[in-house]
């Protein structure tokens, strides 16, 4: 195995993990916690995300995440062993899936906002 | 000693670590509540699509997801969530040559701390 790769990706999965954290901790309190019911109607997620500390938290969450899920995903299947020109197919389908994941991500945001 | 035996002894205690039932225990739970969550990631971003309905696709669907049925399938993301968190956690400290003596006993307390805080926070969500 590629032994400087690993390490790069395993200190990225390490950095991204311990923000996650803190992310996911405060999405969940934002969203359950602060949310009357535990959960938000329409009118509720519109106006909370109106707040753009929340718009900035969500917009982190999201980037972050799927950079720690979609590098998990790339681990995982870099132990099964693949060859060169394989793992290059794969680098650049995650990277992509994750472009999409995030443009996604911030267009929905787009919507809820100038709906 | 010659150096290659030397070099299959070093590296025999190295996988031995991960035959043993903890470290194994901890790397098979570490990667199935890994991939869990990569599925619940990508079906929370694909239900959220709803918001772009308006409060017609979206308050139904809420009041959908306030039921036990759903309330324990939070149960089972919270248990997913703590044991990924907290052992990877576990095992930044552990690749950065921290706290090994405990690189055992501390997957059993994570084991145990996340199972308890699951059977609370379920119990919240159900019974609140």
């Amino acid at each position: 195995m590629n032994k400087s790769k690993t390490g790069w990706g395993w200190l990225g999965q390490a950095i991204s993990g311990i923000v996650l954290v803190a992310l996911l901790g405060l999405h969940w309190v934002a969203q359950h916690y602060l949310a009357a019911g535990g959960l938000r109607t329409y009118s509720e997620v519109v106006a909370y995300l109106e707040n753009p500390l929340a718009l900035l938290l969500e917009l982190a969450f999201l980037v972050v995440v799927t950079y720690h899920a979609l590098m998990g995903v790339r681990a995982i299947l870099l132990d099964l062993g693949p060859g060169k020109r394989l793992t290059r197919l794969l680098d650049i389908g995650l990277i992509l899936v994750g472009i999409a994941t995030t443009l996604y991500g911030i267009d929905l945001l787009r919507a809820i906002l100038t709906s | 000693m010659s150096q290659d035996s030397r070099r299959d002894s070093l590296s025999s205690r190295w996988f031995e670590l991960r035959l043993k039932p903890a470290g194994m225990l901890a790397f098979m739970v570490h990667r199935l509540s890994g991939i869990g969550l990569v599925f619940y990631l990508f079906l929370h971003l694909a239900v959220l699509n709803r918001l772009r309905g308006g409060p017609g696709n979206w308050d139904g669907f809420i009041a959908l997801v306030r039921s036990p049925l759903f309330l324990v399938l939070d149960g089972i993301l919270l248990l997913g969530v703590l044991l990924h968190g907290l052992n990877g956690l576990r095992l930044t400290l552990i690749g950065l040559n921290l706290g090994l003596r405990w690189q055992k006993s501390s997957f059993w307390a994570i084991l145990g701390l996340s199972i308890l805080l699951t059977l609370w926070g379920t119990a919240r969500l159900l019974f609140h």
